[in-house]
């Protein structure tokens, strides 16, 4: 539909997990499954080279050195990075599990797991991902076109998107109404909307953003 | 009849016959000797008489006299009067023997006079020195028996096993016993105003200060727990306890204080204190689930790291083509990680099977009594009565001490656990017993919910648990500590809760 969602995406998975043999078994796993990991030994080394555009999903233990994995999820939600995460845990008690799920992980796997349970849920965390990506990149794209627009057409758009008739709007703006429905066929080139329904969504989209 | 003969006899004794001896004795002398000097005077010598009457008088008293003076007077009449040797008196010698006669009579009541005189001064003297000597006597008496006491107060204050020192008016130190000395290895002079405060800890010296200071100027009871430096440069736990001691005037005379050794009790309390910690931090070893998570995620890191290594290899092995260098390297790594995870079982296992236990001598009564001790207040925590029943017929065994504390402890917690949902006779008894020649028996009864059948058959397995987060652990640990002393342990149901025996061998 948009540009931004016909690139390709390169997700990656980034495990933080400090005992090495798990480490290396599941590094291996990923390969094998064709997905790209990038790993770290503490929630502090992730941390150290965390940037703004990280596409993918976040694979952490509980128990690390220093920063515990659900420190580590509190402390990406304060600094609104929405990045899914899926925790591991070799002692997964309920009450930790219904914390981190509450808390927006993806998912809680128990020590030992099979391939399946991790595979699947690093693949619904990248759906995730390209999901919450594609709608970012939409939204930019509408607010992009909005902006192109000039301030009589943005009345227009307005007033249409409310449910008015071109008569109603041309008395309503004091213009003919030949000029209104030329300002009408403008907006919908420029918001590129197909129907009157389409410019209906474009316009909740931007109201969602702008509040 | 007698009596009176005696009576009359004593009488005549008295008043006559030794009166009459008398002067019979001192006129015959008094004759003779006139007989001797008569023809030396011219006149009558009729002097020596008045002696006599005196002597009589003075000896043999009133009567005496009287009777001396009239032989006397006869005498004279008879052999120097003129006529000689009649009773006849010539009439110009009648004024004289009548002179004679007035002058031994006055002789003799003047003798008599001065006699009694003197027997009165001399009784009454007698009875005065008897009267000083009882009153020395006495006083000698109190004042012996005063040094005597003084010597034992002394004696008290020096030899008593206790510190003590009194101080002057003002405060100061001015006596030291013995034994406080001693102790302080210094002089009393040393210890004189604010020197006193050199002999404590530096940490307690402030306290003390100020402690003194308060009691000196509320004149109150001072009682302060510091410790003292001994002469050996080492410290000592002391609780000074002093009174001020007032004089009629109602001012300070001086302070008296005892310093009383409570190092041994101060050390017991630590003992006490750190033994408390020690079960307390046992206890809740064994009643949280932490030991069974700790194992658990020991062994799930290996478990995952080999599950998630096999579902790799098998990928790379169902590659189209397969893989296999890949598949090597992934299949090394569950070798390898399996034997850590086999690492993992043999460390917990060697956790619960100490090999390198000891066997020494032990009480195991007295090991009992200090159990008691040290539950003491978990007990009366919960409401728990501990009763101990311990045969005086059970002999030192060589035993694992820490081992068998252990059992010891975990047996009784487990009594205590089993009574806390039970309102009724909440107590744990101890028992021990010599059950047979070479074995003792020791039994820890409860009066809890009691046991189940399966539970009976079960309890000392490894991960068996009734207990809301227990480990399932600690009966399975006793066993193991059983086993080790070759001994047995067992369960009984009964009526009213469940009595946990053991066996520990006496010739192990």
């Amino acid at each position: 539909m948009t540009d931004a969602a016909l690139q390709p995406l390169v997700q990656t998975v980034y495990l933080i997990e400090d005992d090495a043999s798990v480490c290396e078994a599941l590094c291996d796993l990923l390969e094998s499954a064709g997905i790209g990991v990038q790993r770290f030994g503490s929630a502090e080394e992730f941390l150290g080279s965390l940037t703004a555009d990280m596409p993918g999903c976040l694979v952490l233990d509980v128990r690390l050195p220093g920063l515990s994995g659900m420190e580590l999820q509190t402390r990406l939600a304060e600094t609104g990075i929405p990045i899914p995460i899926i925790i591991m845990t070799a002692h997964g008690d309920i009450p930790m599990v219904r914390k981190a799920l509450k808390a927006g992980a993806v998912e809680f796997l128990t020590k030992p797991f099979q391939d399946s349970e991790l595979l699947e849920a690093i693949d619904q965390a990248f759906a995730a991902d390209r999901a919450r990506r594609q709608a970012e990149s939409l939204i930019r794209s509408i607010s992009a076109r909005y902006d192109s627009l000039t301030a009589r057409e943005r009345q227009v758009i307005e007033m249409v998107t409310d449910g008015m008739m071109n008569k109603e709007i041309a008395d309503e703006l004091h213009l003919s109404l030949v000029t209104v429905k030329l300002y009408r066929k403008q907006v919908m080139e420029k918001m590129q909307a197909d129907s009157l329904a389409d410019l209906v969504k474009i316009r909740q989209k931007l109201g969602s953003v702008e509040k | 009849m007698t009596i009176r003969v005696e009576r009359l006899s004593s009488l005549t004794m008295e008043y006559f016959a030794r009166p009459l001896a008398i002067a019979v004795f001192f006129v015959l002398v008094a004759l003779l000797w006139t007989f001797a000097f008569q023809h030396v005077f011219a006149y009558p010598f009729v002097f020596l008489f008045f002696a006599a009457v005196m002597c009589s008088a003075w000896f043999g008293g009133f009567i005496a006299g009287i009777m001396a003076a009239a032989m006397s007077s006869f005498l004279v009449a008879f052999f120097f009067i003129p006529p000689v040797f009649s009773l006849s008196i010539a009439q110009e010698y009648r004024s004289y023997v009548t002179a004679f006669i007035v002058c031994a009579i006055a002789i003799t009541t003047v003798s008599a006079a001065r006699k009694r005189t003197e027997l009165a001064i001399r009784g009454s003297r007698d009875v005065l020195e008897a009267a000083v000597e009882e009153r020395t006597a006495e006083l000698q008496q109190s004042n012996a028996e005063i040094k005597e006491s003084e010597r034992r107060l002394r004696l008290l204050t020096e030899a008593i096993p206790q510190q003590i020192w009194r101080t002057d008016r003002s405060g100061s130190i001015e006596y030291a016993n013995r034994d406080l000395l001693q102790y302080l290895g210094i002089s009393v002079e040393e210890l004189s105003g604010d020197r006193f405060f050199e002999i404590f800890h530096p940490d307690d010296a402030a306290s003390v200060k100020a402690n003194w200071g308060e009691a000196r100027g509320a004149t109150a009871k001072l009682e302060v727990k510091a410790r003292v430096r001994g002469a050996d440069g080492s410290f000592r736990w002391f609780i000074l306890r002093a009174n001020p001691q007032f004089n009629e005037a109602g001012a300070i005379a001086c302070w008296y204080c005892v310093h009383i050794d409570v190092e041994d009790q101060e050390r017991a309390q630590q003992d006490l204190l750190v033994s408390q910690e020690r079960l307390s931090r046992f206890s809740r070893t064994l009643s949280m689930a932490e030991l069974a998570a700790a194992i658990a995620h020991e062994l799930n890191q290996p478990l995952t790291a080999i599950l998630t290594d096999a579902h790799a290899c098998r990928r790379w092995l169902q590659m189209e083509p397969p893989n296999l260098d890949r598949a090597e390297v992934t299949a090394d790594r569950i070798v390898r990680d399996s034997t850590r995870a086999s690492q993992v079982v043999s460390r917990v296992r060697s956790l619960f099977s100490r090999t390198d236990y000891i066997r020494e001598p032990g009480d195991l009564n007295a090991m009992i009594r200090e159990l008691a001790r040290l539950l003491r207040d978990e007990a009366m925590r919960r409401k728990i009565g501990l009763r101990l029943q311990l045969s005086e017929e059970v002999p030192v065994i060589s035993l694992d001490r820490v081992q068998v504390q252990q059992l010891l402890l975990n047996l009784a917690l487990n009594g205590m656990d089993a009574m806390a949902a039970v309102a009724t006779n909440r107590s744990l008894e101890i028992l021990t017993a010599k059950s047979s020649e070479n074995e003792v028996q020791v039994t820890v009864r409860d009066h809890g919910v009691g046991l189940s059948n399966e539970t009976k058959e079960h309890m000392f397995e490894p991960f068996f648990t009734t207990k809301q987060g227990g480990t399932g652990m600690g009966l399975a640990i006793c066993r193991s500590i059983i086993e080790e002393h070759d001994g047995h342990i067992w369960a009984e149901p009964l009526d009213d809760g469940t009595a946990v025996h053991f066996t520990l061998r006496t010739n192990a």
